[in-house]
């Protein structure tokens, strides 16, 4: 997923839950839950998935469940956001569902910090947020597999 | 007791000399003849002057508070920044007299003719001005807060910029008046004519509008009265940029407008509103009514705007919603900026759309079904998104 070289990623299976705390160097793919910290170059988690805890990947492709503060250069979120959820990114993007079908994301009460700071115009207009999370790498988005 | 008697001031003047910084506070020279007298910087306080004649008299820095100068003929008199503070001017003639920066404040000038005098930053806040003639007057920068100015004559008056907040200008003519920029918070322009004057950029919070007449008035970017106004008379406004007659707004869009309710700014179909670049809305409550398209590329700074079922607002790449707040079950869709004042900034939407270079900052609540979000890569967001609350849809969207 992240790297070209490696097809290696580190699966949690559906039905497997863990918490606690996981670093991994390999792409992390969630079918399972995990609830704790994770550390990993990406991070994707499946429909049937859950991560609740915080979170410092480069890149996070959810089609799952999060909760949590989750820090990346890149988010793609469907699935469900849940309350008391933050999200850093330097680049987000939640594609938009028709006007019948289903929704893309469900937010809950959650707190989205995207991209630079806002204008100085705008950040009259409200208290200074606290920065942006720094790009160490911006690698294009790759399916669950890690392929 | 003055440093002059009143004959030894009339002696001098007679021979051609001048009295000028002499202490002269209480000297009664009531009907004498002093045209073109010089009274620079003299010490007048308290002075009798009744219908005395001081034509192109020179006054410049003189002090005359509390003086008496009913019925004076003060025409073309050079009082620039002379202090009248609580002088009696009642029925006096100062047409064409500079009163450039004088202090005025409290002063009487019920039934003066001040026409085509030169008032710019004079200082007249709590002046009685009942039946005053001030036509083709200069009171650019004046102060005239909490003024009376019932029945006055200011018909192609220059009070751009003026401060007119809390004056009372029932009955009063104000034809052609150029009144952009003015503040005229609270005042009372009840039944006055306001026939094409230039209301551009105004403001009118609070201002009570009741049988006035405002026919073909300039009112582009004019901040209105924030109730609803009833009773105005007027064919149309002028809602065009350059006050060049070429955005007639008629019917209740006059109400609206003047209310602040509504500032409509329209092109193409009937249900489509266009807010163009370069145009600055400030303070402004804008409803839209179901199934309406409006778009904005314009400035919108404290505003707040009620959308229908199905409205959709866009905020081109241009536009700018600084302070505002957006309430209603439509879809939202920004391009350009939006910064939220009070929060949330976006309440009831079921569409909240943020492209590539939009970017927001505020707090969406969500409606019972929930918003449907869509976010592209390289928008910036400082968003919070809330959950749906009772007590602030139970009126269908309306700000609350």
């Amino acid at each position: 997923m992240t790297d070209p070289t490696s097809d290696r990623k580190t699966t949690v299976e559906e039905g497997t839950q863990f918490k606690g705390s996981l670093s991994s160097k390999c792409p992390v793919e969630v079918k399972g839950r995990i609830e704790g910290d994770l550390t990993a170059p990406s991070l994707f988690v499946s429909p049937t998935g859950a991560v609740h805890g915080r979170v410092k990947v480069g890149e996070i492709r959810s089609q799952g469940e999060i909760a949590g503060e989750f820090d990346a250069n890149i988010v793609q979120l469907s699935g469900t956001v849940k309350d008391n959820t933050i999200v850093r990114a330097k680049s987000l993007e939640v594609k938009l569902s028709s006007q019948d079908g289903k929704m893309q994301v469900v937010f809950g009460e959650c707190s989205l910090e995207i991209g630079a700071d806002p204008t100085q115009a705008e950040a009259v207009a409200r208290p200074p947020e606290p920065p942006a999370p720094k790009a160490t790498s911006v690698r294009p988005p790759v399916g669950p597999n890690g392929a | 007791m003055p440093e002059l008697t009143a004959d030894v001031v009339l002696k001098k003047l007679k021979i051609g000399e001048k009295v000028e910084r002499a202490d002269l506070r209480g000297l009664v020279l009531s009907r004498a003849l002093l045209e073109g007298a010089s009274f620079r910087r003299c010490d007048l306080d308290g002075a009798n002057l009744e219908g005395a004649r001081l034509a192109r008299a020179l006054f410049k820095n003189a002090s005359l508070r509390e003086a008496f100068l009913a019925g004076a003929d003060l025409r073309e008199a050079n009082l620039e920044s002379a202090d009248l503070e609580g002088a009696n001017l009642q029925g006096a003639k100062l047409n064409g007299a500079n009163l450039s920066r004088a202090n005025l404040e409290g002063a009487n000038l019920q039934g003066a003719d001040l026409s085509g005098a030169r008032l710019t930053h004079a200082q007249l806040e709590s002046a009685m001005l009942g039946g005053a003639r001030l036509v083709g007057a200069q009171l650019a920068h004046a102060g005239l807060s909490e003024t009376d100015m019932t029945t006055a004559k200011l018909d192609d008056a220059d009070l751009t910029s003026a401060d007119l907040s809390g004056a009372t200008l029932e009955e009063a003519s104000l034809a052609r008046a150029q009144l952009r920029e003015a503040q005229l918070d609270g005042a009372i322009l009840t039944r006055a004519d306001l026939t094409g004057a230039d209301l551009r950029r105004a403001k009118l919070e609070g201002a009570r509008l009741e049988g006035a007449i405002l026919t073909g008035a300039h009112v582009h970017g004019l901040v209105g009265t924030g109730e609803p106004v009833s009773g105005v008379r007027a064919d149309y406004l002028d809602d065009s940029i350059d006050a060049s007659g070429t955005s007639k707004v008629t019917g209740d869009g006059i109400f609206a407008l003047l209310s602040g309710k509504v500032i409509v700014s329209s092109v193409g179909p009937a249900n489509k509103r266009f807010f163009g670049r370069g145009d600055i809305l400030r303070n402004a409550h804008l409803e839209f009514d179901a199934g309406a398209s409006v778009e904005i590329e314009s400035l919108f700074e404290h505003c707040t705007i009620a959308l229908g079922e199905a409205t959709e607002l866009v905020v081109g790449k241009g536009g700018v919603l600084s302070g505002c707040q957006i309430m209603g079950p439509g879809r939202v869709t920004i391009h350009g900026k939006f910064v939220e004042q009070e929060s949330p900034g976006i309440a009831g939407a079921t569409q909240v759309v943020v492209t590539a270079g939009g970017s927001m900052v505020g707090a969406v609540e969500q409606p019972a079904g929930l918003t449907r979000f869509g976010f592209e890569p390289g928008c910036v967001l400082r968003v919070k998104i809330q959950p749906f609350k009772t007590e602030r849809h139970t009126n269908s969207g309306r700000p609350r």
